[in-house]
């Protein structure tokens, strides 16, 4: 290595090194002042815990519900995204196998488009006036039907990509020997592309799970709230619970970081909505 | 009558494709077509204390016409928005830049890199409410400690207005990061190489081969992340709830309020699509823009 090489790589791994710590630092404040008791929390900037206690995580759970808000959202998320998963699937086999007349398939892709790109904000006030007509705000069926519709259109466009992989040989031969469509795609082209289907379902997970603009509109008491609205309750109070906050915001992101964490090489492809292979 | 039957089965094969496609469209239409026409329903009438108190025609959409507090939010979104994506898009392609060489742990710098946009934006808000603290913050601290008067970030317009991009720069760059990498990574790379053979500096290389065949990817990265900026609610909500004053009030934050704190859904709803009518300029280009991009063209 030359010098200039030498100073080259020096700057590559600072600069990489400096955006590490910015990008983690925030995230270990936030576990720091939750391990806190409330005097070390206003005591200086530590960046370990004086004295460290679970007692805010404790409250988390007995004060601040958030025992339902955790039901609540894996009740939500699951019901939601198997729907979506189901019918997104058949959707995005149609469309990766059949040629269809009359501009639908165009329709359908604009349509699926169309659905990701809209504001949530935007859907929340008639979405809030339908709910309302149908007696279903405030509850978890109508919290699910609105992620399973939203969650479809990521399903068709990522597995319909995926199953464009496979080839159509295998199935057919299933279907020579005696298989229907649906059968044929159940025992032979979901298995193959269930590499495809996990990592779309994880992004569904991550989607819903994250999800704070409509379950706050649709929701407005820990019978249906998830955790998300749950730890912005908890800034809606006089005196803010800094410690309580910081723990709920553990809670709300922790099962995100470690799925992150465990998938990360699906990641790129449904994090980016499949913008790039 | 045996011809009648095959025909009978060539209708229901040919029926196929549209029977596994209907689920999925109409739950997509019942997400989307069906709120949208409810929507411009609810523009047209005029609601008090939450109440739909009859039709109004375009009244909504002249008091929106005619409500300076409306343009100052449209102007603060669009400064927000240009501010936040264009940092966003240079720090993305610096890091990818340096990322896409030979590294040692470039599967671990990934993935450390990209935790900031996997978790819940209210999450992000907390995380950045605990920073900007006046009482318990680090930033305050920071600035004290390099000699310089605390900013109190989140009580004054300006700063509180850069402390929000400052989070949508800490939470949003390792999208553009994701996409810029994986799209350095599919470059075709003779022409890069036989510029070096050539001895072109790296820095003419960059703007001369990598910079144009990055574009295509580059731009639905843009076109994809200034929609969602636009949308941008749920940081705000948490850390300011567009205060102080109006200083933070982004289009999302002002129909949200009106809305859901005022009960005016029709005047909200009219905000709303005005909006929507900007916005499908720029989703258009990006539906555009995907189809080309994901070879699924007819």
């Amino acid at each position: 290595m030359t010098a200039r090489e030498r100073l080259g790589a020096a700057f590559v791994y600072l600069t990489l090194g400096a955006a590490i710590m910015l990008a983690l630092f925030p995230f270990w404040w936030m576990i720091d002042t939750s391990l806190k008791r409330p005097v070390d929390i206003f005591s200086g900037v530590a960046l370990w815990p004086q004295q460290i206690t679970f007692g805010n995580y404790y409250r988390l759970f007995n004060e601040f519900h958030f025992g339902s808000f955790l039901l609540n959202s894996i009740v939500i998320v699951t019901a939601s995204v198997a729907i979506s998963l189901v019918i997104g699937t058949l959707a995005a086999y149609a469309l990766a196998r059949f040629r269809m007349q009359f501009g639908v398939r165009r329709m359908a892709l604009i349509l699926v488009l169309l659905v990701r790109m809209l504001p949530g904000i935007l859907l929340c006030v008639p979405l809030y006036i339908a709910l309302a007509n149908w007696g279903l705000l405030n509850t978890r069926l109508g919290l699910i039907l609105i992620y399973a519709g939203l969650n479809t259109s990521f399903v068709v466009w990522m597995m319909q990509s995926f199953l464009e992989e496979i080839p159509r040989d295998i199935e057919e031969a299933a279907m020579v020997d005696g298989d229907s469509r649906l059968t044929a795609l159940w025992r032979v082209v979901v298995p193959l592309a269930a590499p495809g289907l996990i990592a779309t379902a994880i992004f569904t997970v991550i989607a819903t799970y994250n999800d704070f603009i409509i379950a706050l509109t649709m929701t407005s008491t820990p019978d249906a709230q998830t955790i998300p609205v749950g730890v912005s309750t908890l800034i809606g109070k006089i005196e803010i619970q800094w410690g309580p906050m910081a723990a709920a915001g553990v809670v709300g992101a922790l099962p995100i970081v470690i799925f992150a964490l465990i998938v990360q090489r699906h990641f790129v492809r449904g994090l980016t909505f499949g913008a790039v292979k | 009558m045996e011809e009648r039957e095959s025909r009978a089965q060539r209708l229901r094969a040919a029926a196929v494709p549209y029977l596994l496609l209907l689920p999925a469209l109409l739950a997509l239409a019942g997400i989307s077509l069906y709120p949208t026409i409810d929507g411009v329903i609810a523009s047209l009438h005029r609601y008090r204390y939450g109440r739909d108190v009859g039709f109004t025609g375009v009244d909504n959409f002249a008091a929106v016409y005619n409500d300076a507090v409306f343009w100052q939010a449209i102007a603060t979104t669009v400064l927000f928005v240009l501010l936040a994506v264009a940092i966003e898009t240079l720090l993305g392609l610096l890091l990818a830049l340096l990322v896409a060489r030979e590294l040692r742990f470039a599967g671990l710098i990934r993935v450390t890199l990209i935790l900031p946009m996997t978790i819940a934006p209210v999450v992000v808000g907390i995380i950045w409410r605990l920073l900007y603290a006046s009482d318990i913050g680090v930033v305050n601290p920071v600035f004290e400690f390099f000699g310089f008067e605390a900013p109190n970030v989140l009580a004054h317009p300006l700063t509180a207005f850069l402390g929000l991009v400052a989070v949508d720069v800490w939470e949003w760059t390792p999208l553009l990061f994701l996409i810029i990498l994986a799209g350095l990574h599919s470059l075709p790379q003779d022409p890069i190489e036989a510029a070096r053979v050539d001895g072109a500096t790296s820095i003419q290389t960059f703007f001369h081969h990598t910079l144009p065949l990055l574009r295509p990817v580059l731009l639905v990265a843009v076109v994809l992340r200034t929609i969602d900026a636009v949308g941008t609610f749920d940081q705000i909500f948490v850390l300011t709830k567009g205060g102080p004053g109006t200083a933070t009030q982004l289009i999302s934050i002002y129909a949200y309020n009106t809305a859901f704190l005022f009960n005016q859904y029709g005047r909200a709803m009219a905000m709303l699509i005005a909006l929507l009518a900007c916005l499908l300029f720029l989703m258009a280009a990006a539906v555009h823009l995907m189809r080309r991009g994901s070879e699924i063209v007819e």
